[in-house]
């Protein structure tokens, strides 16, 4: 009696053992598994500001992002200058895991041509921030042609294995220019959708219009903000669209509007 | 040494069989005994959910089961709702079972014995219900959360009120006929749909939900030992008292993620936080569930008598070795057990400060790497660290260690149990 039950015992041992083995087996994968589902601590959030706007455009808006969180976000503004040299002002505090960085560009004009530009230099400053702080994913949010340097760096220059981007926003960006005709597509337009397999496929996308009057904000109209979603839509993870009226709905005073700065805190900071 | 041993002993069992010849707690226990195929199958249902079928399971991970599973959404599917109706309804399947057995001893009818539970079950249901679909007089909506393996307690309660209450009416007034059952039914839902209704209109969650988020105050995250060893007694007395869930959050903490990224992003394994309660209290005080259930496990198969307790160990085997303890708590039961409560309390303890002792000289190194549901218990720590063989050591010493702590109380339960099936106890001739 006393002996079987003792078998029991080592019986119970043995399936240790045996439930062990499948784990010593997989060990020498562990660090590499263990690597590949990690995400840092820090994930920034990127913020471009639209043409003719410095890096200072945010200024006001990451104070408003500020108030009423428990946790205040630093600020830290990058210039890339026409040579590619990056000037720094502000700073990451140590232990923010959600800095505000604001990449502004020396050559902030308008014009096709002018974003690819911009759209190479964001990619320059992304990648040193991205040596520096060592972050392996993050959110973005661009107002008018920063949403489209923005698209065009996912698109273009993002290196998905090494850098996951979770959420983009993009404040009344005009994805087919300042065109009026809905059956004009503009060559960036065409850039922009010929390249729309390579977004990152676990990506969430808002797009904000504003509405001044019944056809746009004043500088962009509706219907290129509207063409967001030929590039978005069935590419990305969830896209919504999102049109916002009222008082601050004109184009340049989106990013200060109240409803847009509850809508980035609500779905690009939460 | 060894009468004083005895005289403990004698007074532990003396303890155990008083506590279990208590009318209200012989209750529980055959209501516990009653559900433990449910919460059996339910458990191994969320064992293989967990550990097999998803990402941060060990033998998905190990074995690699996304390459060879068929129909692996499908399957988790099925698991899912299987561990929802047994694990998610223990609450309820208690506060009948808990009326039920009060109520059988007084009264002959079936009738009043269904009643007594069904009433229970109704009764706890008031104080479960979604308050804006009563407030609103819209269709009443049940909330159903926290009626699990968390809400053990509440429906054993619920269960002795009711059961307590229809006992003494029943003892007190004659009950045959139709007239009899239907005024004590219905005296006592009037009673508590009132209750109830006080309840929603003054509370903003349902009482479970209540009671969870009440208990769960006296948590913080302690980094030192003291809140270490006191975070495991609270978590054990909950559990001992019907709590089967964690109710802390287990997500993520600041000083786990620190740890990972110091490790994956700098050569050797040198850690910011080395002493937390994810690296002690979860990889070395957790093997078979709160209370080191495993080594409760193997007390009981080197002991010798009792078949029950071995029935109960062996097909508990398996969630146990996933770090699964609900079954072998409901089937023992070592819920409201004096006797086994001791080393369920003692054990997480002892092996907490002789891990903690560990990493503080720095003998072992912590654990940074996630853990992965279902790992064997003396295995976490060899995983967590990446392979480190003292970390294994280590989690075989405790395995032993809270073995050899169960050892005494087990053949001491035996021997309680023995006494109460009326069984002449046979002395164990080495003694």
């Amino acid at each position: 009696m006393i002996h079987a039950i003792k078998r029991g015992f080592i019986v119970v041992l043995g399936l240790l053992v045996l439930l062990s083995l499948p784990g010593f087996l997989w060990r020498p994968q562990q660090r590499s598994e263990v690597r590949s589902h990690y995400q840092t601590l820090m994930a920034p959030v990127f913020l471009v500001p639209g043409s003719s706007a410095t890096q200072n455009r945010f200024n006001a808006l990451v104070k408003e992002l500020n108030r009423e969180t428990p946790a205040t976000h630093s600020l830290l503004r990058v210039e890339v200058k026409t040579t590619g040299q990056l000037v720094y002002t502000g700073r990451i505090q140590p232990g923010d895991t959600r800095p505000f960085i604001v990449v502004g560009f020396q050559n902030h004009h308008d014009g096709a041509q002018n974003i690819l530009k911009q759209a190479k230099w964001f990619a320059l400053a992304f990648n040193a921030l991205q040596k520096t702080y060592k972050f392996n994913h993050f959110s973005a949010m661009g107002h008018s042609n920063g949403g489209l340097v923005l698209t065009l760096f996912l698109e273009n220059s993002l290196d998905q294995s090494a850098v996951r981007a979770n959420r983009l926003m993009t404040i009344a960006t005009p994805f087919n220019l300042e065109e009026d005709d809905a059956a004009v597509d503009t060559p960036l337009f065409k850039t922009l959708e010929a390249g729309r397999q390579r977004l990152p496929r676990q990506l969430v996308v808002y797009s904000i219009a504003g509405s001044k009057t019944f056809t746009g904000d004043g500088i962009v109209p509706f219907d290129s903000v509207n063409r967001g979603k030929y590039l978005f839509q069935d590419q990305v993870k969830g896209f919504t669209q999102i049109t916002v009226t009222g008082a601050n709905a004109n184009h340049a005073d989106l990013p200060e509007n109240q409803q847009i700065v509850a809508l980035i805190r609500q779905d690009l900071l939460s | 040494m060894q009468i004083t041993t005895s005289r403990l002993g004698t007074a532990l069992i003396a303890l155990e069989v008083n506590c279990q010849r208590n009318r209200q707690v012989a209750a529980i226990r055959q209501a516990l005994r009653l559900i433990f195929p449910i919460i059996l199958l339910g458990s191994l249902a969320d064992f293989v959910d967990q550990a097999w079928l998803q990402r941060t399971g060990y033998f998905y991970q190990t074995l690699h089961v996304a390459n060879w599973v068929f129909q692996l959404r499908v399957m988790r599917q099925y698991l899912r709702l299987i561990s929802a109706g047994t694990l998610g309804l223990a609450a309820i399947l208690m506060a009948f079972a808990v009326s039920f057995y009060l109520v059988a001893p007084v009264t002959r009818q079936t009738s009043n014995r269904l009643m007594a539970g069904m009433t229970a079950v109704i009764s706890l249901k008031f104080f479960n219900v979604s308050r804006p679909s009563v407030l609103a007089l819209r269709p009443i909506k049940w909330a159903s959360a926290n009626l699990g393996l968390q809400g053990i307690l509440m429906g054993i309660l619920i269960g002795l009120l009711v059961g307590n209450s229809y006992r003494w009416l029943l003892v007190h007034h004659e009950t045959t006929g139709l007239t009899g059952p239907f005024l004590l039914m219905s005296g006592w839902l009037l009673g508590t749909t009132a209750l109830g209704l006080l309840w929603v209109t003054t509370q903003t969650v349902s009482l479970n939900a209540a009671f969870v988020s009440a208990i769960q105050w006296p948590f913080r995250l302690p980094h030192f030992i003291l809140g270490l060893l006191g975070y495991s007694g609270l978590t054990s007395l909950y559990a001992w008292l019907g709590v089967l869930e964690p109710i802390t959050p287990s997500g993520q903490t600041v000083a786990t993620a620190q740890n990972l990224e110091a490790v994956l992003n700098h050569a050797g394994w040198q850690l910011p936080h080395p002493v937390t309660l994810h690296t002690v209290v979860d990889v070395y005080a957790n093997f078979g569930g709160t209370g080191m259930l495993l080594g409760l496990v193997l007390a009981i198969l080197l002991v010798h008598g009792h078949t029950r307790h071995h029935a109960v160990a062996w097909l508990s085997l398996v969630p146990t070795l996933g770090n699964f303890g609900a079954p072998i708590m409901v089937g023992l039961p070592v819920m409201l057990s004096p006797l086994l409560g001791i080393p369920f309390l003692l054990a997480p303890l002892v092996c907490i400060s002789v891990s903690w002792l560990c990493l503080r000289l720095a003998w072992v190194p912590a654990v940074a790497y996630p853990l992965l549901t279902g790992t064997p218990g003396p295995f976490l720590a060899f995983l967590g660290t990446g392979g480190n063989w003292s970390a294994l050591v280590l989690g075989l010493v405790n395995l032993a260690l809270s073995t050899a702590i169960y050892y005494p109380f087990v053949k001491w339960h035996v021997q309680a149990q023995a006494q109460i099936a009326g069984e002449v106890a046979d002395d164990d001739p080495r003694n």
